[in-house]
C-alpha cells in the first residue's frame, strides 16, 4: 500500500510542473488553467477531505443529506447553464439528477448493497451526481440545438394531427442516448480500455484486485440506473419546454 | 352537393397576430376578418412578408391568434383538440418534409386506419403506385411535394392549407401542382387555401383572392377581379408593381 502524505503530493505537484513546461514551450495558452486549476484542485481537495473527516466523525444523517443537497444543487446549476435555448433548465436538471441519484441510492440500501453510513452514502452521491450532470448537460444541449434545428420536421408532424410528443420523439430518444453515452462506452470498455478510479483508488490503497473489479462492478450498474433515469427526465422535461397547451412548436 | 356550398367552414373574425422581436412588436396579421366558404378555393396574395403564411397559420392553430376569434365549422378553433383540428385542417408547406423511409411509410404517417389505400392516395396526385415503395431520398423536390400532398389527403381533411406550395419547383411541376390543387378543389369538393406571392399564379387557380398587404387584409373577391382591377391603393400599388 503506498504511504501518501504532503510530501508526496507536493512531489506529485512537480507533475504537473512538468505539464506547464511542456505546454509553454509550445505556447499552448493553457498556462493560466493548468497554474489555477493545479491550486484550486489542491485547495479544494483539501478542504473537502476535512469537511468529510468531519461529516464521518460525526455520524450524523442530517450532515449527509446536506452534503448530498449541496452536491445536487451545484450539479445542476452547472448543468442548467448548459441549456442555452430554453428556461427553466435548474428545476429540470435538479428533478431529473436528484431523482436519478436518490432511486438508485434508495434502492442500494433496500437490496443492502450499502448501509447508512456517510462513507458509502457520500462518495458513492459524489459519483451519481457527476455523471448525472454530465449526461443532463447533454441532453440539454441536444435536445436544444435539434428541435430547433429540425422546426419543419416538427411543424410538419404537428401539422398532420401529431401530439408533440410524437412529433419530437425522434430528437427525445437521439438526446436521451447521447446523455448515456458516456456510461455505455464505459460499460464496454472498463477493464480493457482502463481501468475505473474507483477501481484504480482501491488497487492503490492495497485491496486485492478482484475485490476492486466487484465494487468496481456495483458502481458500474449503480451509474447506469442513475444516468438512464437522469436523462430520460432531463429528456422529456425539456423538450415539454419547446411546446405549450395547445400543442403549438414554441422553441 | 354543390362547390363551393354555401355553408361557411372558416371564418376570421379581426384575427391579429402579433410577434415581439427584441423591443419592436410587430402586427404579422392585422385584424383580418374573412369568411371561407366549403368547397371553395381561395388564394391569399400579396407581397414577401406581407403576412400572408402568418394568416395561414393561424386558420390551424400553428400559431395562436393574439386576438380575435377563429370559427371552423361555427365553433371557435380553441374548442377542438389541437391533434383533431389539425387533422381536419391540413396544412402544407413551402419546402416539403417528408420523413425518412419510404413513400408508403409517410402515407401511412398519420392514416388511423391501417387499411388504407395508400397507392389510392398517390394515384390521386399523380404518381404511380410503383412510388410506394421507393425511398423518400430519391424523390425529385416536385415529386416530395406530391407525396406530402397525398400524406395531408390520407388525412380526408376538410379543408386544405398549402403555404406556397410551388415556389421551391421547377415551372412544369408547379404547373402540375396547380392543376392538382383545382382538381382538389373541383372533383373533392375540398376547401383549399393557398398562399402565393405569385399573382398570374392565383389568375391560373382561378376562386376567391384575399389581398394581404402589410398585415391587412386589402381587398377580397373572385380572383379575375381582384387582381386585374383592384380598388384600393395598397392593392393597385401592389398589382402595378406585380403585373407591369
Amino acid at each position: 500500500m503506498i504511504e501518501t502524505g504532503y510530501f508526496q503530493v507536493a512531489a506529485a505537484a512537480a507533475l504537473a510542473a512538468l505539464a506547464l513546461i511542456l505546454t509553454r514551450a509550445r505556447a499552448i495558452p493553457v498556462e493560466k488553467d493548468i497554474a489555477f486549476g493545479s491550486v484550486r484542485a489542491f485547495v479544494q481537495l483539501v478542504a473537502v477531505g476535512y469537511a468529510l473527516e468531519f461529516i464521518f466523525d460525526s455520524r450524523s444523517l442530517a450532515l449527509v443529506g446536506l452534503s448530498v443537497a449541496v452536491m445536487l444543487v451545484v450539479g445542476a446549476y452547472t448543468a442548467g447553464r448548459r441549456a442555452e435555448h430554453f428556461s427553466g433548465a435548474f428545476v429540470i436538471a435538479l428533478t431529473a439528477m436528484g431523482s436519478g441519484t436518490l432511486v438508485t441510492l434508495l434502492l442500494m440500501l433496500g437490496l443492502d448493497i450499502i448501509s447508512v453510513e456517510a462513507r458509502y452514502i457520500i462518495p458513492l452521491a459524489g459519483m451519481l451526481v457527476s455523471n448525472s450532470m454530465n449526461a443532463a448537460s447533454i441532453v440539454f444541449n441536444r435536445i436544444g440545438s435539434d428541435l430547433r434545428s429540425n422546426r419543419l420536421a416538427i411543424e410538419t408532424a404537428l401539422s398532420l394531427g401529431k401530439n408533440w410528443k410524437e412529433a419530437s420523439r425522434g430528437y427525445f430518444r437521439e438526446a436521451v442516448k447521447a446523455g448515456m453515452i458516456s456510461i455505455l462506452n464505459f460499460l464496454k470498455t472498463v477493464g480493457i480500455v482502463a481501468l475505473p478510479g474507483a477501481m484504480t483508488g482501491m488497487i492503490l490503497a492495497g485491496a486485492s484486485p478482484l475485490k476492486a473489479v466487484l465494487i468496481q462492478l456495483v458502481v458500474g450498474y449503480m451509474l447506469l440506473l442513475a444516468v438512464s433515469i437522469a436523462a430520460l427526465l432531463a429528456a422529456e422535461f425539456s423538450v415539454r419546454r419547446f411546446f405549450n397547451s395547445a400543442e403549438q412548436f414554441v422553441g | 352537393m354543390s362547390c363551393p356550398s354555401d355553408e361557411i367552414i372558416l371564418e376570421t373574425r379581426r384575427a391579429v397576430r402579433e410577434v415581439v422581436k427584441g423591443d419592436d412588436r410587430i402586427l404579422t396579421v392585422d385584424a383580418i376578418s374573412f369568411r371561407f366558404k366549403s368547397g371553395g378555393l381561395y388564394n391569399l396574395v400579396g407581397p414577401s412578408g406581407s403576412g400572408k403564411s402568418s394568416y395561414l397559420r393561424l386558420l390551424n392553430r400553428l400559431d395562436e391568434a393574439t386576438s380575435g376569434e377563429i370559427l371552423f365549422g361555427g365553433r371557435a378553433i380553441q374548442a377542438y383538440r389541437p391533434t383533431d383540428l389539425r387533422r381536419r385542417i391540413s396544412m402544407l408547406f413551402q419546402t416539403p418534409y417528408l420523413f425518412p423511409g419510404t413513400v408508403e411509410e409517410n402515407i401511412r404517417y398519420c392514416c388511423r386506419d391501417g387499411d388504407a389505400d395508400s397507392g389510392g392516395f398517390l394515384e390521386r396526385v399523380g404518381l404511380p403506385r410503383a412510388f410506394l415503395k421507393k425511398d423518400v431520398e430519391r424523390l425529385s423536390v416536385g415529386e416530395k411535394q406530391r407525396v406530402a400532398l397525398s400524406r395531408s389527403l390520407a388525412l380526408n381533411p376538410e379543408v386544405l392549407l398549402l403555404d406556397e406550395p410551388t415556389s421551391a419547383l421547377d415551372p412544369a411541376s408547379s404547373r402540375r401542382i396547380e392543376e392538382l390543387i383545382l382538381s382538389l378543389a373541383r372533383d373533392m369538393c375540398l376547401t383549399v387555401i393557398t398562399v402565393t406571392h405569385n399573382p398570374e399564379q392565383a389568375i391560373r387557380l382561378g376562386g376567391e383572392t384575399l389581398l394581404i398587404v402589410s398585415g391587412r387584409l386589402v381587398e377580397s373577391g373572385r380572383t379575375s377581379e381582384v387582381l386585374t382591377s383592384p380598388t384600393s391603393d395598397p392593392g393597385r400599388k401592389y398589382i402595378d408593381r406585380e403585373l407591369s
